[in-house]
């Protein structure tokens, strides 16, 4: 194993160590696996905390900051956080307004952060769930309950933001968020795994040839198993399945995410993003906004993925509210 | 032998903490095919802290005390997806066996069973499902088949502890439906759940160890 670590059990806290220090502008460490936007809470304002295993750089930390995440729960690589950690996590986003956690669909998040809401609703922190099911791959459309999120978080937590920073309650924010996870679809490709630094092996096995169709960013497995293909080809395929899952249709306006999964090369995903841009016009969507490079990662994992998200006004006011988060563009 | 007293108790579960926290390469080897090889560090995690908690029991308190701290450690402080279902499990089981200082065989029914109880109600698992719960579902039948026949405790350990280890040998054969391994679909058949092997370790270490005092 490759790693620049020094032991293992000590990785997430000498990286949050690093990541407070470097970034003490924008974020503070209050708690041992707990980070927060600097001044968080803000009084008048629903608190936005989201959290779930390390091992994706910039996510989850990368994107506290003004506009933003007020809060984020840090778990081990690939692990949920406690219920004591989802609990700080939340108290140090209330502001008196209210909570909105979103987390990706996982049951180790659910739970932990499901019973840190119950405890708290006790001590009167009033909260709500909204949970990521953006990965076509992961079940048929016919059982969306049942899939994982992934870079659909950042559509969500940025819409989000701005509805926060407008004085947005908590009942308007967890309707126009669980409209945003409705109408944002993803899916990934990769041909190479991430290394896991408990084990030191391959997150999963594949051959130097192949690629695996619909790959989860923890390497859960796709749908399918295929041979390497050119950019355009695989775009193709993928950008296929994306389009008729919601479906996006003529005239529909879209933000787009082509994300790195950890080590594809950012000339790779420009060439990707062409292929997308040219697919959507060919169908007569419009790219309202999009971005391109490395926001939700699997350590060191070889692949990207591609996100649209259907906007509406109000998600549009949303993708261009100003922020100043760690690690994602303005 | 009647009863077990608190002493084995407290010693059996120091012993099966020891040796959930000794395999912890072992879990995450288990956990690399289908899941993401972090099963032993889950375990670990969750585990250090029931090793403290026992530690720092007040002996003169109740077995229903001990298991409602270990409980309330791991809810608060194990994260994953092993720290609610593991935390739920041993507060619920604390309830079974609140105010006794020793345990005879019905309590130990009741312990178990109200511990299975909190990982279906936390987990929403059933059997079949390739979890742990595949584990302590039979090991509490065979405790109850064993009660109804009333046999030596022995014997009850003897059976109990074999029908969890045919429960997690038969994981090996199911398709997952729960958690990350779930995602294979057909592709987790041949692996055994490492969750479920989990709960073998402990349960086997425990029992086989109530006796031998």
């Amino acid at each position: 194993m490759k790693k620049f670590i020094n032991n293992y059990d000590d990785m997430i806290s000498e990286m949050l160590d690093g990541f407070s220090k470097a970034n003490s502008d924008i974020v503070e460490r209050p708690f041992e696996r707990v980070l927060i936007r600097k001044g968080s809470p803000a009084k008048g304002k629903v608190g936005l905390v989201t959290g779930g295993g390390s091992g994706h750089k910039p996510a989850l930390i990368g994107y506290l900051g003004e506009g933003m995440m007020d809060s984020v729960a840090v778990g081990n690589i690939f692990a949920a956080p406690s219920v004591q950690i989802c609990m700080d996590a939340i108290r140090a986003a209330d502001g008196g307004e209210g909570v909105l956690v979103c987390i990706g669909n996982y049951s180790g998040d659910l739970m932990n952060f499901g019973m840190a809401m119950d405890m708290l609703a006790d001590e009167g922190i009033k909260s709500e769930m909204i949970v990521v099911n953006d990965d076509v791959a992961s079940s048929p459309v016919t059982e969306m309950e049942n899939r994982r999120g992934v870079a659909g978080e950042i559509i969500l937590w940025k819409i989000l933001g701005y509805l926060a920073d407008s004085g947005a309650d908590l009942k308007t924010m967890k309707k126009v968020g669980d409209q945003v996870v409705f109408n944002t679809r993803s899916l990934g490709v990769a041909h190479t795994p991430c290394i896991m630094p408990s084990s030191g092996k391959p997150s999963f096995e594949i051959g130097d040839d192949e690629m695996e169709i619909g790959v989860g960013h923890h390497g859960e497995p796709g749908i399918e198993r295929v041979k390497m293909m050119s950019a355009n080809e695989i775009t193709d395929i993928i950008m296929e399945k994306v389009l008729v899952d919601l479906p996006f249709k003529e005239g529909d306006e879209v933000s787009v995410i082509v994300n790195g999964l950890g080590s594809t090369s950012l000339l790779e995903l420009y060439i990707i993003y062409s292929r997308v841009e040219k697919t959507l016009k060919d169908n007569g969507i419009k790219v309202f906004k999009s971005w391109v490079g490395d926001f939700f990662t699997s350590m060191e994992m070889g692949g990207f993925s591609v996100t649209l998200t259907k906007l509406d006004e109000t998600m549009k006011k949303g993708v261009l509210h100003p922020i100043n988060a760690v690690h994602f563009p303005s | 032998m009647e009863h077990i007293s608190k002493d084995a108790i407290l010693e059996s579960l120091k012993l099966g903490v020891s040796e959930l926290l000794a395999n912890r390469q072992y879990f995450n080897d288990l956990d690399t095919p289908i899941g993401d090889s972090d099963h032993g560090d889950s375990i670990y995690a969750t585990f250090s802290v029931v090793a403290k908690t026992i530690d720092e029991f007040n002996f003169e308190d109740d077995l229903g005390k001990l298991f409602d701290s270990v409980g309330k450690a791991i809810i608060f402080s194990g994260g994953a997806a092993m720290g609610p279902l593991y935390g739920t499990a041993f507060m619920d089981s604390s309830k079974a066996i609140e105010g006794k200082h020793q345990l005879n065989k019905e309590d130990f029914l009741n312990l178990w069973s109200a511990f299975k109880g909190g990982i279906e109600r936390r987990g929403k698992v059933k059997v079949g499902e390739k979890t742990m719960f595949d584990t302590i579902s039979p090991f509490v039948d065979a405790i109850k088949e064993s009660v109804d026949s009333n046999d030596d405790f022995e014997v009850l350990v003897q059976k109990s502890v074999e029908a969890a280890k045919e429960g997690m040998e038969g994981t090996k054969d199911m398709e997952s439906h729960r958690g990350r391994s779930s995602r294979l679909g057909k592709r987790s058949i041949g692996h055994l759940d490492p969750g479920s092997a989990s709960m073998f370790l402990l349960l086997k270490t425990f029992m086989e160890n109530i006796i031998k005092k």
